[in-house]
């Protein structure tokens, strides 16, 4: 990695809070980290050790998976000038085609290749799956936003609405009883070398694939999105689209490119519900992960190592919640579990910064 | 020549009824009602049960037992709850919070309710419909005030809110609130001096008379708002009329007696009188709702008077006009030195309001132990948006398109029972209503309606870039 990336990327993390120089700001995040550190020693009556405090984070890796698969959806679309609130409808529907197809590819197949070949390759399958499901809604929202005209908010909200009504009708229907045994989730893929480093390899490389694919699709939206002429147009198209369009841009294409590409995110976001996380599905699993993913973006400035910071500090409230729970059972579980929706609004009334979005952001172009 | 113009007005005619913008919620719910026909075909590979399904939902909706009425009483929640959203609408404003403020709203009621359960029953009902309306009302003001001061956009911090409601009822439920005597996890019980009247009580309520009075004293209310509407109407056609002058000696000029002056108080006044008197009477003698069953409650009463409230406010009064104006344009509302930030606040209090009372409304009228209970679902919310959006934010479209949800809400049991068909097909149908109302586009080009202008007004929300 050059340096000029890398100075870029801290940069593109550094907008989403603090100013000056990179070693600061690295720093006060470890500072911070030790303060919430402490005060969770303070809670929980200093039991939280070593172990603790690597699987808490490990944990919030976990956790911030799929928001920041949201959130980098999020900066797509947005980035393109197009607000999209359907993202939490999207990765529901992921979530749901990615269990199904788990569930019935591994039954179709395991006769003939066998159990863990079947296994193996269903989960990919769902994963495909997903990402597919989710792709046709995100197309009917770039149908409906860009080519209608549609208030981009009222469309994404048809969207969420629309996948809650789908998956509810197609689990009742088929998903909830009489369910054959599944090859379940993706086991954990630990990185051959890179795992056995003591304290990082544990929380970083002892993770499940779509969690790697998060991590570097981070590093993927930031080239594209920085050192392409795809995404200089891009970034054109969400700040002035009149004038990209006088220059020659195909303003309706790069949106819905962008919003598309956006979709097959969002889809691997919501594989993550029922390929990852745990080998259920129920209505309403995404529990608004994917707002949560919006507000990340915001707090990441519309950058995508923002995005993944503000995903990162939203998945150590939730693995701090659950540790908290875990050595706590006297605290009611409720008051905890509000805590992430209350960051985000915290984190949208702009108090760590006021943001800026794309100036042509959530309008329609009218040539 | 005579057929030729015959044919030509006709002509206009349909084309003018095929425009109107009462056509494109029509076609959007047939579209949907096929669409939705299209999945049980495919889902239950027989033509056979899209017929057994349908008329079951018409028939659990309306023709069964206590059918009817049902219906009814789950059109309540919904018209509160869709005018909640059509508020916020028309100050342009995305309320999807009313799920969530209908949730405070009930819990506010069901502890408000039962602390004040030693007061007579004329004020525990208000006090109580009250606090749930307060609670309702400070839930929702709270993403006004961020939105209109930081610009936190209301859709996320709405939706935030919700999920923060949710557990907030289920800990209140669980911990603080929770009735011990009770097996169930539930609140206490609110006595039954705070119940939403069921219709076939009433003759027996009426007996005591404080009700008598109660009711008596809101029909004078309704009678002297009335009067007052046509007296100012006949006062401004008076002035319209060109004057004439008679010379001479015309008739001399009366001083106007005290009955002509205050016509209103006077109208006010008699009716409640009459009513008073007469009603107790007239109820015992004759009532149509006889079966002790029926759960239907004069909370549709209180919908009703919500929705001509909410249309008087929003298109009568100064309120109104305000509020429409900054959702129409903020930046012109502020030229004419409108304040946008109470403005936004107040749309969605009383927004909020609404919904608060639509959760009271199921605690003190629906539930049977008039409480709230752990698992407390409604899924009335996110209806509602489309319900608002289908009635284009207008309060009588939304009586008719709630009864409507209502109907199918209420039909879907039989539906099940019927055909096996699982129920959730109608919140699929809804969802393509939604989809096909708020982008009418593509209705049109399906069906090829031209686009009518004002029809075409759609909701107003905007994107994260300006603050209100």
């Amino acid at each position: 990695m050059s340096t000029t990336t890398a100075r870029s990327i801290v940069k593109d993390i550094q907008v989403s809070g603090l100013r000056g120089r990179w070693w600061v700001t690295a720093l006060f995040g470890v500072l911070l980290l030790v303060a919430v550190w402490m005060l969770l020693n303070l809670v929980i009556g200093g039991k939280c050790g070593a172990d603790c405090v690597q699987g808490t984070l490990a944990q919030t890796l976990r956790v911030a998976t799929p928001i920041a698969f949201a959130a980098f959806c999020g900066v797509l679309c947005e980035r393109a000038g197009v607000v999209n609130i359907g993202i939490e409808g999207q990765m529901l529907m992921a979530a749901m085609a990615g269990y199904a197809v788990n569930l019935f590819a591994f039954q179709a197949l395991k006769d003939s290749i066998g159990i863990e070949a079947a296994g193996n390759l269903s989960r990919w399958l769902a994963v495909l799956a997903g990402i597919l499901s989710a792709l046709i809604l995100a197309a009917l929202h770039a149908v409906v936003s860009i080519e209608f005209k549609t208030n981009q908010i009222i469309s994404g909200t048809v969207i969420n609405i629309l996948s809650v009504g789908i998956t509810g009708f197609l689990y009742r229907q088929f998903l909830a009883e009489n369910l054959p045994p599944g090859p379940g989730t993706f086991p954990i893929a630990p990185i051959p070398v890179l795992s056995q480093i003591p304290v990082i390899g544990p929380i970083l490389f002892q993770q499940k694939p779509l969690t790697y694919l998060m991590l570097i699709l981070a590093f993927a939206i930031h080239y594209v999105l920085y050192y392409t002429p795809w995404g200089l147009r891009t970034r054109a198209v969400g700040e002035h689209p009149r004038a990209a369009d006088t220059l020659g841009i195909n303003v309706y294409r790069i949106r819905y490119i962008n919003v598309l590409v956006g979709g097959l995110v969002a889809g691997l976001g919501g594989a993550w519900f029922t390929l990852e996380a745990v080998d259920v599905f129920n209505p309403l699993m995404t529990n608004g992960l994917g707002f949560i993913g919006l507000a990340a973006m915001i707090f990441g400035k519309w950058n995508p190592f923002g995005a993944l910071l503000g995903a990162l500090i939203f998945g150590l409230g939730n693995s701090i919640t659950s540790t908290v729970s875990i050595f706590r059972p006297d605290i009611p579980s409720q008051l905890p579990q509000m805590l992430p929706y209350l960051l985000t609004i915290i984190v949208l009334t702009g108090v760590v910064g006021r943001a800026t979005p794309p100036a042509a952001d959530g309008e329609p172009y009218e040539k | 020549m005579k057929t030729e113009t015959k044919r030509a007005v006709n002509a206009y005619t349909f084309s003018r009824i095929w425009n109107s913008a009462f056509l494109m919620p029509l076609l959007a719910l047939l579209t949907a009602l096929v669409l939705g026909a299209l999945v049980i075909w495919v889902s239950s590979g027989s033509f056979l049960t899209v017929i057994d399904a349908y008329s079951g939902l018409v028939r659990g909706a309306l023709f069964k037992e206590r059918g009817l009425s049902e219906s009814l009483v789950a059109t309540i929640p919904y018209v509160l709850l869709s005018l909640a959203v059509a508020v916020g609408f028309k100050a342009g404003l995305f309320n999807i919070g009313v799920e969530g403020q209908f949730y405070i709203g009930a819990i506010c009621a069901a502890w408000a309710g039962q602390v004040t359960d030693q007061l007579p029953a004329v004020i525990h009902l208000p006090f109580t419909l009250l606090s749930g309306a307060l609670g309702g009302a400070i839930w929702a003001a709270v993403p006004g005030y961020l939105k209109a001061r930081t610009g936190a956009h209301e859709v996320i911090t709405t939706i935030m809110l919700n999920y923060v409601s949710f557990r907030f009822v289920e800990y209140a439920v669980s911990g603080p609130l929770r009735d011990l005597q009770s097996s169930a996890v539930q609140t206490p019980h609110v006595s039954a001096s705070a119940e939403l009247w069921s219709v076939a009580a009433i003759p027996e309520r009426l007996q005591d008379p404080l009700n008598a009075l109660a009711v008596a004293m809101c029909c004078g209310l309704v009678a002297f708002l009335v009067a007052r509407v046509i007296r100012r109407r006949r006062e401004r056609l008076a002035l319209a009329r060109p004057v004439t002058y008679t010379i001479g000696r015309g008739k001399p000029a009366r001083a106007p007696s005290f009955f002509t002056r205050h016509s209103s108080l006077v109208a006010a006044v008699v009716t409640t009188a009459l009513v008073f008197v007469a009603l107790p009477v007239l109820v015992r003698l004759w009532w149509p709702f006889t079966d002790p069953y029926d759960r239907l409650h004069i909370g549709l009463l209180l919908a009703l008077v919500a929705a001509v409230a909410i249309w008087w406010l929003l298109w009568k009064t100064t309120i109104g006009f305000e509020l429409r104006t900054v959702g129409a344009n903020p930046n012109a509302a502020r030229y004419a030195g409108m304040n946008i930030t109470r403005n936004v606040v107040l749309a969605m209090a009383i927004s909020g309001a609404l919904a608060g009372v639509a959760g009271t409304v199921e605690v003190l009228g629906v539930s049977i132990c008039r409480c709230l209970p752990m698992f407390f679902s409604s899924g009335y919310g996110f209806d509602s948006i489309a319900i608002a959006l289908l009635a284009n934010n207008n309060p009588f479209g939304i009586l008719g398109v709630s009864f409507l949800f209502g109907a199918m809400r209420n039909g879907a049991d039989l539906m099940e029972l019927n055909s096996g068909v699982s129920k959730y097909v109608i919140s699929l149908i809804q969802a393509l209503i939604l989809l096909f109302t708020s982008a009418p586009v593509i209705m049109r080009w399906v069906f090829r309606v031209r686009v009518d202008r004002k029809a075409q007004e759609g909701p107003l929300t905007r994107g994260w870039g300006g603050s209100a």
